[in-house]
């Protein structure tokens, strides 16, 4: 055979750059139908918030503390299911098979920690912020200070990952480039953030589970009763969507199932997408295991997540609610990999092109051949995630400035009103600097909001941890321990960025690797633990005041 | 030293109240149960696991032999071609091994066309029509398209159900038929291998409920066992606290 170079015929020939794919179809243009369901779901959400808008200082924190277990369960799995959730949850799946299932694992295992070490303790404490327990239980306004910027740091990076997904999922309802997308959909999470407050958020909640839940569900029923599986629960009938991707799919004799564009349902075996770390994928046994642990101690380190239970009344309701948080959550992550699954077989003719993976939920849906109208309320759902998520993220962060930084630490004479103002000049400020960063598109949704897991891991995790269970926990510790694990978050998180701007920094394969950016809590966090407990022990002991309260009060 | 600053003083680990040891135990308990349902699992997985071709990366191998050695039949051109087509309709490939893979389909066309340039010409003319269209339901288009879906089909001896005859119009290139690179040459069995070849044990290859035991272990039980941890430890906190009158 002769030898020519493969890039030189490449470039003579340059329609095999140009074949025709389906993504662009599938993409479409403006969509009136789910345009106008999104439209609606905001202006609801919106009026829901004004009525209850907050109405003071207390109010706009932490929800006047009146919600019962199984609503504030609701609250915490809607304030949970974000964009990552939704869309980026699938879209892992997708495209890396088994491997996704540890961002499954991970971010449901995570209650198990949070319940047991942290949920009754914080509410028994009873600070209002992650920061207000820092500075309280280690006696220091440095480390409340420092508590605050890492509240409001995890928060940025949580919300660039939502606010992709918003802009993903507002680039496919109105038709536009994703810049302007982004731009658009943050300012109106932003607008609502605002006017509904945290008491407004909190009874929005609820109604917004339902609405993403229900949105998730309806398409997969469909999804299942169409393609012949067992419909009536497709959390399990999706089983046989998985096994029949791992033996192949021929060709329906009869026609009968086909895709949206006409192409069979059918596949080549692709036993990659289910079997454990395949070298297909890329993906190893260390990486898997690596994120689930990563995402679970990341679960009950971030300030978010922990301030929910502030909103209970009772530590005995802090408990249940996780219990009903977890179930309620469990509900969608039962149901994102079937989306997956369905969108493998669905999107495997080479026609279909290559689609983008965090909106694989939609165009699964599309592809299935679903009413465009319920594709529209699945995208809206995917928007609602977001919106949940997002406005919760803002309050923590913006609430970390305006109560731990500037009242706490900076001007202690702040009036409830000036406060309310500064938090919420700094969710502006938030908002801004997150749509910036979520232009760029760094990565998949479900790995930048693993970056913030991570983050929380290494920093605020070691913090509850052993303030909570350890009374010679104390502030030299809590410092050397912040800034081992604030070391290693800051260079994963450098190697991450200088490789995706294509810089190579020293050692980058090996770092990249093993303290890659969405699970170098694997390594941060233990180290953390071991330099806090090590210096706790050869220093000053914790104050007896700090030890009553932990045993009189929290423990009693 | 006031003896005072010596009182309350608190660890996880050393309880000083009944109530706090039994707490303690129960967090053991379960912590110790959710650590070897998670992780004891995954690397049970990868301690049995064991690397298995697919049928295809066996056939590829048996055709492959001949054609390296430069003694192929038109039999080793198929069963290498079905082999790459199985590789190609995986989706989810690297856009240098799809190359790779489609300009050694290609040459296997080519070759078992017996180097026909009117097969070359049909190919080609479909390549302009899918390069000049936006719609992939354009007429002209899927016209030629089903034109040469048999012809593909019985060059590579696969069944009008057998998925891959559908994959193949679109991954033969005219322009890569007549050449192949022995570097090219040297990367197919790894690249084959890389594709086809997986992680499976007893565990991956047991059906439950239409899952790979594995998959519903993992995507399915796991979360269950999550609530039903949490919700016995909320039982259990509740009746300890009723025992030990504490209040919330």
């Amino acid at each position: 055979m002769k030898k020519i170079l493969l890039p030189a015929a490449l470039l003579a020939f340059p329609r095999l750059l140009h074949a025709a794919t389906a993504a662009t179809s599938l993409e479409g243009g403006f969509k009136v139908g789910p345009a106008i369901i999104l439209i609606t779901i905001l202006i609801l959400f919106v009026l829901v918030g004004i009525i209850f808008r907050a109405k003071d200082t207390t109010d706009f924190y932490a929800a006047g503390r009146g919600i019962s277990k199984v609503g504030s369960g609701m609250a915490i799995a809607s304030n949970w299911m974000s964009a990552a959730s939704f869309l980026g949850m699938a879209a892992l799946m997708y495209g890396s098979g088994y491997h996704g299932l540890a961002y499954v694992v991970g971010w449901t295992g995570g209650y198990v920690l949070l319940l047991i070490l942290m949920a009754g303790q914080i509410r028994k404490y009873g600070k209002y912020t992650a920061a207000d327990f820092i500075g309280d239980r280690y006696y220091s306004s440095t480390l409340r200070a420092v508590g605050a910027i890492i509240a409001i740091l995890i928060s940025i990076s949580y919300c660039v990952g939502q606010f992709g997904g918003i802009g993903l999922m507002f680039k496919w309802v109105l038709g536009i480039e994703y810049s302007w997308a982004v731009i658009i959909g943050g300012t109106v999470v932003l607008t609502y953030t605002l006017i509904s407050g945290m008491l407004g958020v909190t009874k929005n909640m609820q109604i917004q589970y339902v609405i993403i839940i229900i949105s998730f569900l309806i398409p997969l029923f469909i999804l299942t009763a169409k393609f012949d599986y067992f419909w009536l629960l497709p959390q399990i009938g999706y089983g046989s969507v998985v096994s029949d991707a791992i033996s192949g799919l021929p060709i329906n004799e009869t026609k009968a199932l086909v895709n949206s564009l006409g192409h069979d349902y059918a596949i080549v075996p692709v036993p990659e997408y289910a079997m454990p770390w395949d070298p297909a994928t890329g993906k190893s046994f260390f990486q898997w295991i690596a994120i689930a642990f990563s995402l679970m101690i990341g679960t009950a380190g971030l300030p978010h997540v922990i301030q929910r239970f502030y909103v209970v009344p009772k530590a005995r309701d802090a408990r249940w609610s996780v219990v009903w948080g977890l179930f309620f959550i469990s509900i969608l992550y039962w149901s994102a990999p079937a989306y997956a699954a369905f969108g493998k077989i669905l999107s495997a003719h080479p026609e279909v092109g290559a689609l983008a993976k965090d909106a694989i939920v939609v165009y699964t849906a599309q592809l299935g051949n679903i009413h465009p109208l319920i594709v529209g309320l699945l995208a809206a759902g995917g928007v609602s995630a977001a919106f949940s998520t997002v406005s919760g993220l803002l309050v923590a962060g913006s609430s970390a400035f305006a109560h731990d930084l500037y009242f706490k630490v900076i001007n202690p004479k702040a009036s409830p009103q000036k406060q309310l103002l500064y938090a919420r000049l700094a969710t502006i400020l938030m908002a801004i600097i997150v749509t910036l960063i979520a232009l760029k598109n760094f990565a998949l949704i479900g790995q930048l909001v693993a970056v913030a897991f991570s983050l929380a891991g290494c920093t605020i995790f070691p913090l509850f941890l052993l303030g909570i269970w350890w009374s010679g926990s104390n502030k030299a510790g809590a410092i050397a321990g912040l800034i081992t694990g604030g070391s290693v978050s800051l260079i994963a998180i450098t190697y991450f960025i200088a490789g995706k701007s294509g810089l190579t920094l020293p050692a980058h394969d090996f770092i990249s690797y093993w303290l890659e950016a969405w699970y170098f809590a694997w390594f941060g966090a233990p180290l953390a633990i071991i330099v806090h407990i090590i210096v706790s022990k050869m220093t000053k002991e914790t104050p007896i005041e700090i030890r009553k309260f932990l045993v009189e009060q929290v423990h009693s | 030293m006031d003896p005072s600053e010596n009182d309350y003083h608190f660890s996880f680990f050393k309880p000083t109240t009944e109530s706090a040891r039994h707490n303690r135990n129960m967090v053991v308990q379960l912590v110790s149960i959710w650590a070897v349902a998670i992780f004891g699992f995954q690397i049970i997985l990868k301690i049995i696991e064991k690397p298995v071709p697919e049928p295809a990366l066996t056939l590829f191998e048996s055709s492959w032999i001949a054609i390296e050695a430069g003694t192929p039949s038109a039999i080793d051109y198929q069963g290498a071609g079905q082999s790459v087509l199985s590789v190609l309709g995986k989706i989810a490939i690297k856009a240098d091994d799809k190359l790779l893979l489609e300009n050694a389909l290609s040459t296997f066309a080519w070759q078992l066309s017996d180097q026909n340039d009117e097969f070359k010409s049909t190919v080609s003319a479909f390549e302009e029509i899918a390069a000049s269209i936006t719609d992939i339901s354009d007429e002209t288009y899927v016209a030629k398209k089903n034109e040469l879906i048999p012809v593909l089909a019985g060059l590579f001896g696969l069944n009008e159900l057998d998925v891959r005859s559908k994959i193949a119009p679109l991954e033969v290139k005219s322009s890569l038929m007549e050449s192949f690179e022995d570097s090219g040459m040297d990367r197919m069995v790894e690249t084959m291998g890389l594709y086809l070849t997986h992680n499976r044990s007893v565990l991956t290859d047991t059906k439950f409920l239409g899952f790979p035991f594995h998959y519903f272990y993992t995507a399915v039980f796991l979360l269950i066992l999550f609530i039903g941890l949490c919700w016995l430890y909320c039982i259990r906190t509740d009746m300890f606290n009723k025992k030990y009158g504490i209040e919330d």
